[in-house]
């Protein structure tokens, strides 16, 4: 009964312990790959995306072997970003299909979309004619 | 012109990449390098690596690490049987749109 609690106090530690060697592959790159995978790290941060710590472990370990692999190999800067950075971040951080803050969201746009049609098919008075819009964004916010 | 060419083949690569996979398991630099030989010489090797990572992640390759005398161990990617379904759909889209589009343009001249 208590190995479940450990087990999730032991995992969180686990992922402490693999995001610290995380960090400390990126600390330990050469120049000038260690300033582009920071700076690319941290458009990750704000891009967003993943939200559960697994996938982003697992994405952050892929990220490291890309920089250490090309550190090793010498390969220059442009040749792993390209062009267009920005949209290598994004194509980068898109593989991974972990769980995303925005699912939520789509579910709901989906599901509002499902609901407004059967409402129209049935004719039912779902929505009120008199509602504004900003009745409507109250309500989806119940 | 350049941003089309990226855009389009944003829908393509990824079959593409499939392709030369279905000829023989390679590693990203492998992969990159056969795209450049075929012409496709912009590529950068951040995109065949990220799309390289997507296809691992939709299941669509199996994943071998083979230790390297420098750097990290090198990821040779081979082609499963979810993948090889993947390609045929892939071409037959191909198919499909290929010849729409030419007969689009003849009809243009």
């Amino acid at each position: 009964m208590a190995a479940k609690w450990v087990e999730t106090l032991t995992g969180s530690l686990e992922q402490k312990k693999q995001y610290k060697q995380y960090k400390a592959r990126i600390g330990a790159l050469p120049e000038p790959y260690g300033s582009v995978a920071k700076a690319l790290q941290r458009y990750f941060l704000y891009y967003g995306g993943v939200t559960d710590g697994e996938t982003a472990l697992t994405m952050l370990g892929d990220f490291a072997d890309l920089w250490e692999r090309a550190a090793a190999d010498g390969t220059p800067v442009r040749e792993i970003v390209g062009d267009d950075p920005v949209e290598f971040a994004e194509t980068f951080a898109q593989a991974y299909t972990g769980t995303q803050w925005i699912d939520k969201e789509r579910a709901r746009l989906t599901k509002a979309i499902e609901d407004a049609e059967r409402g129209h098919r049935n004719d039912s008075g779902d929505t009120d004619p008199g509602a504004g819009p900003g009745e409507a964004y109250k309500e989806l916010n119940v | 012109m350049v941003k089309q060419m990226t855009e389009m083949l944003k829908g393509t690569l990824e079959g593409i990449v499939l392709a030369i996979l279905s000829v023989r398991p390679a590693y990203g630099y492998e992969i990159t390098a056969s795209l450049r030989e075929q012409g496709f010489a912009d590529i950068a090797e951040g995109t065949v690596y990220a799309l390289l990572v997507r296809i691992e992640q939709r299941g669509f390759v199996d994943v071998e690490k083979i230790p390297s005398e420098k750097g990290p161990p090198r990821k040779v990617y081979s082609l499963n049987a979810q993948g090889q379904d993947y390609l045929e759909e892939f071409w037959r889209s191909w198919s499909f749109l290929a010849e729409r589009i030419e007969k689009l343009h003849e009809g243009e001249k």
